[in-house]
């Protein structure tokens, strides 16, 4: 009986931007620059896991980054609800709930949701997230500009880890 | 997950995996908390009242195993590793044990690793030593650790077999923390250490490695995995620290909300380092080259040369400590692709990143391909990946009985083993935390641990059970393992090497068992076939089932099995079909005419008289 389970997410993160300004998936040493090593939240700095980190770039110069981040130095209650950062440097609408510019903790509630926090572990929007249970392959933390080309690229066989972040 | 935008959007999805309920089964009922995604899950902080790991017995159980280190010498070896209170990581996961015939008398002897000390490492004290002991038959041994010149006195982890010079004679690569060695095997029970002079005296944290001819010149390559970087001069803080002047602001680790010594995440990795034997006998590296340099600098812990697809080249899988798991393909141009996680064996089926430790290497379920059963971390499962074929693997550990069971015990050297010849791989972890800490909770588990044994079912697997008193009753600190017939009785022994302590040397006395056959494999080197033949398959048909087994050198955990293949034949009573490919890809059919024994195969030349 199987029994880890998991959910695989797949959010949209939309930006007031214009039809000009499409998403573009970070690679390489573009990627690099802009994520930072290490992540302020909750008293402690914890380093970004980079293999488990990516970015998308608006236009010419806005971004939005994410990654996971090695809490082993931070309490076990804190650990239990801080998996990562989410940094935009414009204000993005996830669901219905609009978040200004900035920089957020967020985690997965229990009950099949993402909670973005503040700096100082204050939970600010809690909103739903869904299961893809299809994904023959599911990584750690990946963005991609496409739903169907995420979906068709991560299960196609040998296809480098790098590369699915990267494709557009 | 739905979104609004007022206006034409740009749009990226970000797809998370999210582990769930890792105590679904054996906590209240009541919802888990996350926990940290990658790396180590240590777990929530719930209270058991039993440790799960230890004094778990059946009083029904078979007898499988007698232990006996106390009747040999080896019950005075004692392996070292730090201090108790294990405040650095270096202290932790200490040491390999090997088996293997270094006089080629047709014994196979046992050579254990010991870790060492800081204080040791700064001169202050006496290194611990490791120690090499001959079989000389009848489970009696002789301590030839100086004789022979193998007391490797510095700060030892591993240990990987494998005849580099094609002279006949097993050399070891001994991976320490400081300056690894190669000892070269003299051929009259001595060895010297030639590590320097052959250009693969690796510095740093060298782990598990293993032998291999990736290149198909007939003469052994040398693949080491590092793990992390670590200056002795410049510790990390330790939880002895917590509270202490000058702590402040010091990220300390935490196990269940204790401090813990960290690592490895946070810590930077260590590179991996590929050496390619020259015709002179010495070694470049060609790491970078080949493309197996690790340039993420995942800790890596275990490593194999073993053949994953179905063409003449060896492959190349490499566990990693709370980082993704490698697989490099061999493209047979010097270099390799490395597809971890297209192939499924980067993360476990939750794409999850585990806590990687040991490496067990073998077809479990007898298609003809094969499998890789890894161990992890206490508070998750151990993970067996099956082949598909056509480099793709599925995490089956759920399906086939090895998952639920796991989870209490932190895992380190696995192995698969015919403990009882019915031609079906058994299963044997060895165990043990990394905390000492542990036994002061209530938490499920404990620092010494339980091994366990998994008996083959036909593919799926059941825990083989500890009856009261018995060897597989009792709990350990284990690290290293390895298997080997040391009676030559046909059953499958083990030593298992366990920190700070004595080792485990455990007879097999299993009953009932069926009937057998061990291979020795002779290469030709003319024909750019390894003398040891590494890297070389049989297939083995008896009783209507197709028995996979290549020779392998490392794997297990910083260990090294007997390069003798055994194969169990249940009721059959003759050997149906045995075909050997050899390491240059060489096809031979064998005629087999007896069983119940060890037969010597060289190759082009059938079986020894």
């Amino acid at each position: 009986m199987k029994h880890l389970s998991s959910i695989l997410v797949l959010f949209v993160v939309a930006t007031s931007a214009t039809a000009q300004e499409k998403a573009v998936i970070l690679a390489g040493a573009e990627l690099q620059r802009v994520v930072p090593t290490g992540f302020y939240f909750q008293g402690l700095s914890a380093p970004t896991q980079m293999r488990n980190s990516a970015a998308a770039r608006f236009g010419t110069d806005r971004y939005v980054i994410s990654g996971l981040v090695d809490t082993s130095g931070y309490s076990e209650d804190v650990r239990a609800k801080y998996v990562g950062f989410l940094i935009a440097d414009s204000s993005i609408t996830l669901n219905v709930e609009s978040l200004p510019t900035g920089a957020y903790g967020f985690s997965f509630g229990i009950a099949g949701r993402l909670t973005v926090m503040d700096l100082a572990g204050k939970d600010l929007m809690s909103v739903n997230i869904s299961n893809d249970n299809s994904l023959r392959r599911p990584h750690p933390l990946i963005m991609a500009a496409h739903p169907r080309w995420w979906c068709a690229a991560v299960q196609r066989p040998r296809l480098s880890h790098r590369g699915a972040v990267t494709q557009r | 997950m739905t979104f609004s935008s007022s206006r034409r959007v740009a749009v990226i999805w970000m797809a998370l995996t999210l582990p769930l309920a890792l105590f679904a089964q054996t906590s209240p009922k009541k919802p888990e908390p996350q926990r940290p995604m990658g790396g180590v899950s240590t777990g929530t902080p719930a209270t058991y009242t039993s440790r799960r790991t230890a004094n778990i017995t059946d009083p029904n159980a078979p007898v499988v195993f007698a232990e006996i280190t106390d009747k040999t010498p080896l019950a005075n070896f004692r392996h070292r590793s730090g201090e108790a209170a294990k405040d650095y990581i270096f202290e932790t996961p200490s040491g390999g044990v090997a088996i293997f015939d270094y006089d080629s008398d047709g014994r196979p002897d046992i050579y254990l690793v010991s870790g060492s000390t800081i204080a040791a490492s700064r001169g202050k004290e006496k290194v611990p030593r490791a120690a090499l002991y001959r079989n000389l038959g009848n489970w009696k041994f002789e301590d030839v650790t100086d004789k022979a010149g193998v007391a490797n006195e510095r700060w030892g982890f591993s240990v990987a077999v494998g005849d580099y010079n094609n002279d006949g004679r097993a050399d070891m690569f001994v991976g320490n923390f400081g300056v690894s060695r190669l000892f070269r095997n003299n051929g009259d029970g001595t060895f010297t250490d030639v590590a320097e002079k052959a250009g693969v005296a690796r510095q740093g944290w060298s782990t598990g490695a293993t032998w291999g001819d990736y290149d198909g010149d007939g003469r052994l390559d040398l693949f080491v995995p590092g793990y992390v970087q670590i200056d002795l001069n410049n510790l990390p803080p330790n939880p002895s620290d917590v509270g202490k002047n000058g702590a402040v602001g010091q990220n300390f680790c935490q196990f269940r909300g204790v401090p813990v010594m960290c690592g490895p995440r946070g810590l930077p990795g260590e590179g991996d380092t590929l050496y390619h034997q020259k015709p002179d006998g010495t070694f470049e590296d060609v790491s970078v080259k080949s493309g197996v340099n690790d340039s993420e600098k995942y800790y890596g812990f275990s490593s194999a040369f073993v053949h994953v697809d179905d063409d003449r080249l060896l492959d190349l899988i490499v566990i990693n400590d709370s980082t993704p798991n490698q697989l490099y393909i061999n493209k047979g141009d010097g270099t390799f692709d490395e597809i971890g996680y297209p192939s499924g064996v980067a993360l476990n089926e939750n794409g999850r990143e585990q806590a990687g430790m040991g490496l067990a290497v073998g077809d479990y379920d007898n298609d003809g391909r094969v499998d890789f059963h890894v161990t992890n971390f206490s508070d998750d499962s151990n993970t067996l990946y099956h082949n598909d074929g056509d480099t793709n693997f599925t995490d089956v550990t759920f399906q086939v009985g090895l998952g639920e069971i796991s989870i209490p015990f932190l895992g380190w050297g696995t192995s698969f083993i015919d403990f009882d010849n019915d031609g079906w791989l058994d299963l044997f972890v060895v165990n043990g935390h990394v905390y000492p800490g542990v036994d002061e909770h209530q938490w499920g588990t404990s620092y010494a641990q339980q091994a366990l044994l998994f008996r083959n079912i036909r593919g799926k697997f059941e825990r083989v059970g500890a009856p009261p008193g018995n060897a597989l009753a009792n709990a350990w600190p284990g690290r290293g393992l390895a298997i080997g017939d040391l009676d030559g009785d046909g059953r499958v022994d083990l030593v298992i090497n366990n920190l700070d302590a004595k080792p485990v040397l455990l007879r097999n006395v299993a009953s009932g068992t069926g009937h057998w056959l061990g291979l020795r494999l002779v290469g030709d080197v003319a024909k750019k076939s390894p003398r040891d033949a590494i890297g070389t398959i049989a297939y083995l048909t008896a009783g209507g089932v197709r028995q996979r087994r290549e020779v392998v050198s490392g794997a297990v955990y910083c260990s090294q099995n007997d390069m003798t293949l055994h194969f169990g034949l249940g009721g059959a009573m003759k050997i149906e079909k045995l075909e050997i490919k050899w390491s240059n890809g060489d096809l031979e059919t064998i005629d087999v005419t007896a069983i119940d024994r060890v037969i010597t195969i060289t190759q082009g030349k059938g079986v020894a008289k």
